[in-house]
């Protein structure tokens, strides 16, 4: 009897020093911090890029003293806006072209040639701040598989253009819904570069990475998406310039930042690192290793030793 | 008795069901087996007739003020023009139909099958089996085409609603079947007629009101499955929702689903009017 009882003093104990320990090394808040006694609440969209970038600043925040509430994964750009709008969560990461078409309900005809000045002021007057972008993009592009793109020499759009032109038949693209009906989507695309493909197939977005070289030659695809490395194709660079910019930058409420300034300051450097290479393979992390975005994002925060 | 909500379009009465289960003599898969016979009920007046496409007519005229009266953007425009409804309504209306016609043939003969005493020992093993393809979400079987086998675009989405639909039209073909009153079969055979012929003569027509509202369900299963068929490439009145859906425009959004309920309405009516048409004099 004694010593079972003793055995449960020991297992109590043992499970007490575990919790703490493991709660010590999660939270790497510091009393100290320019944010200690900060409650933030982290919102994001429902895609893996958008989760990582949340959980990037969530870490760094939390580095820095705040406590961070955890609601990424909000299904749709327009309902995490609203969610910011209305106070739901504090901040988020959003693209300066969706800012441009969608919050700001700008035509894709009349983009400004610094999309980010642009849209910071236009939102400024709804109460919103976007932090200074981070130099990675995640556009829209259409890829090819590498293979098909080094037999036909695809390096560009106007490659592309010229192939289909030449070779109808083999010209189909496989698209998600938002793609063929967005003007700064196929639309516009075929107008810019003046060429049709012969079939639209359209398909939920993820679907579309394994079906080019199988039911398309063609594919929509998100520049930074890692499913292009793994899925072996290769991204046609747009000579035209036609694709808006789609720059991430974290947005939050103007009242947020004047509260706490020191967001701004722990948060440029770290956008400042987050190039196009650095986010992509960070999506494959999660996307194709099958890993944690809170894993992915502590770890690459601390090596980069942006944590204290 | 529970009844699965999914394959009741209409009030059972409690003594078929009873009879039922008395009589396939198997309560566990009786349990699954519910029908909705509409008991004697005398055919609508023309006036009945009436009303449900006057109903519709009106929704659709609503519906095209409503749009008329809102300045479409491009993007708006790019769906709510005629020639893209009337595209995404044909394929979606091809999409139900193709897959209604083929569920009835798989469904009706196995029904049929199965309910022959000889079959009694598969029938659990293929309701069961059944059973399983309604339980997985449509998306999930389309998805899973695309995925594994490469198979996209209409038959893929064809399949996929049959594995959806064969259930309600297998099980109220075998429960139609089994509701006949054995003293009417006994007296066929006693007349001297074949196995085949007392199915043909007697079990079927005395069958038939039941065996249709099986087809009806699965009519107006598919045409409200047959939306999400657009994550595929087999097109119908998903591509208009879901254009509106990721393009953040409640306009298209709600054309588009309106113009589904339209026509799962229109097409839930149709086949109510060809029941009270097809089934047999005297019952």
């Amino acid at each position: 009897m004694k010593s079972k009882a003793l055995m449960m003093t020991t297992f109590g104990a043992g499970l007490a020093l575990i919790l703490s320990g493991c709660s010590a090394a999660d939270s790497s808040s510091n009393e100290t911090g320019p944010l200690a006694g900060v409650d933030l609440t982290a919102g994001s969209k429902e895609f893996t890029e958008s989760i990582l970038l949340a959980q990037i600043a969530s870490v760094a925040l939390e580095n820095a003293g705040a406590s961070v509430d955890d609601r990424t994964g909000i299904s749709g750009s327009a309902t995490v806006r609203e969610a910011l709008l209305s106070d739901e969560i504090d901040f988020y990461w959003d693209y300066t072209g969706t800012g441009w078409v969608n919050i700001l309900g700008n035509n894709t005809d009349d983009v400004p040639a610094d999309l980010y000045a642009a849209v910071a002021e236009a939102d400024a007057a709804n109460g919103v701040t976007w932090l200074e972008p981070a130099p990675f993009e995640n556009t829209y592009r259409i890829a090819v598989p590498t293979a098909f793109a080094e037999e036909n020499d695809l390096v560009t759009m106007s490659d592309a253009a010229a192939y289909i032109e030449a070779n109808p038949q083999d010209a189909a693209v496989c698209a998600a819904a938002e793609f063929i009906n967005r003007d700064d989507g196929l639309p516009g695309l075929q107008t810019a570069y003046g060429f049709e493909f012969s079939e639209v197939v359209q398909l939920d977005l993820n679907l579309i990475y394994t079906q080019v070289g199988e039911t398309c030659s063609f594919g929509e695809v998100f520049s930074t998406d890692a499913r292009i490395v793994s899925n072996d194709l290769a991204v046609l660079s747009d000579d035209e310039g036609f694709f808006v910019q789609y720059q991430g930058a974290m947005t939050l409420r103007d009242s947020t930042l004047a509260e706490n300034p020191a967001i701004a300051e722990i948060m440029a450097p770290i956008s400042a690192a987050l190039t196009s290479e650095v986010i992509t393979a960070l999506n494959g992390q999660v996307d194709n290793g099958g890993e944690d975005p809170r894993d992915v994002a502590e770890e690459w925060l601390q090596a980069e030793g942006f944590l204290s | 008795m529970r009844l699965p909500t999914g394959c009741v379009p209409d009030v059972t009465t409690p003594d078929t069901a009873t009879a039922t289960r008395d009589r396939a003599g198997m309560p566990g898969t009786a349990q699954v087996l519910a029908a909705a016979p509409r008991g004697p009920r005398t055919r609508r007046s023309l006036r009945g007739y009436l009303v449900m496409p006057a109903v519709l007519a009106a929704i659709c005229l609503a519906l095209y003020f409503y749009v008329s009266a809102h300045e479409l953007d491009s993007i708006e425009a790019r769906s709510l023009n005629s020639a893209a409804l009337s595209t995404a309504i044909g394929q979606h209306l091809q999409l139900t139909l193709v897959s209604t016609v083929l569920t009835l043939v798989v469904a009706v003969p196995l029904g049929i099958l199965l309910t022959r005493p000889s079959a009694r020992r598969l029938r659990p093993i293929v309701i069961t089996l059944l059973t399983l393809g309604q339980a997985i979400p449509t998306i999930a079987v389309l998805v899973l085409l695309a995925v594994a086998f490469l198979f996209l675009g209409f038959q893929a989405a064809v399949l996929g609603l049959v594995i959806y639909a064969i259930i309600p039209v297998l099980l109220n073909t075998m429960v139609g079947l089994e509701q006949v009153d054995e003293s009417v079969l006994e007296a066929g055979r006693g007349m001297g007629i074949s196995k085949f012929g007392v199915l043909r003569t007697l079990e079927l027509p005395l069958s038939v009101p039941i065996i249709l509202a099986g087809v009806r369900t699965a009519l107006v299963i598919n045409v409200g499955t047959a939306t999400l068929t657009t994550y595929i490439n087999a097109g119908g009145l998903g591509d208009i929702i879901v254009a509106g859906l990721s393009t953040n425009r409640v306009l298209v959004q709600i054309v588009g689903a309106a113009l589904t309920a339209v026509l799962a309405l229109l097409i839930d009516y149709l086949a109510g009017v060809a029941e009270d048409f097809l089934r047999p004099k005297g019952l």
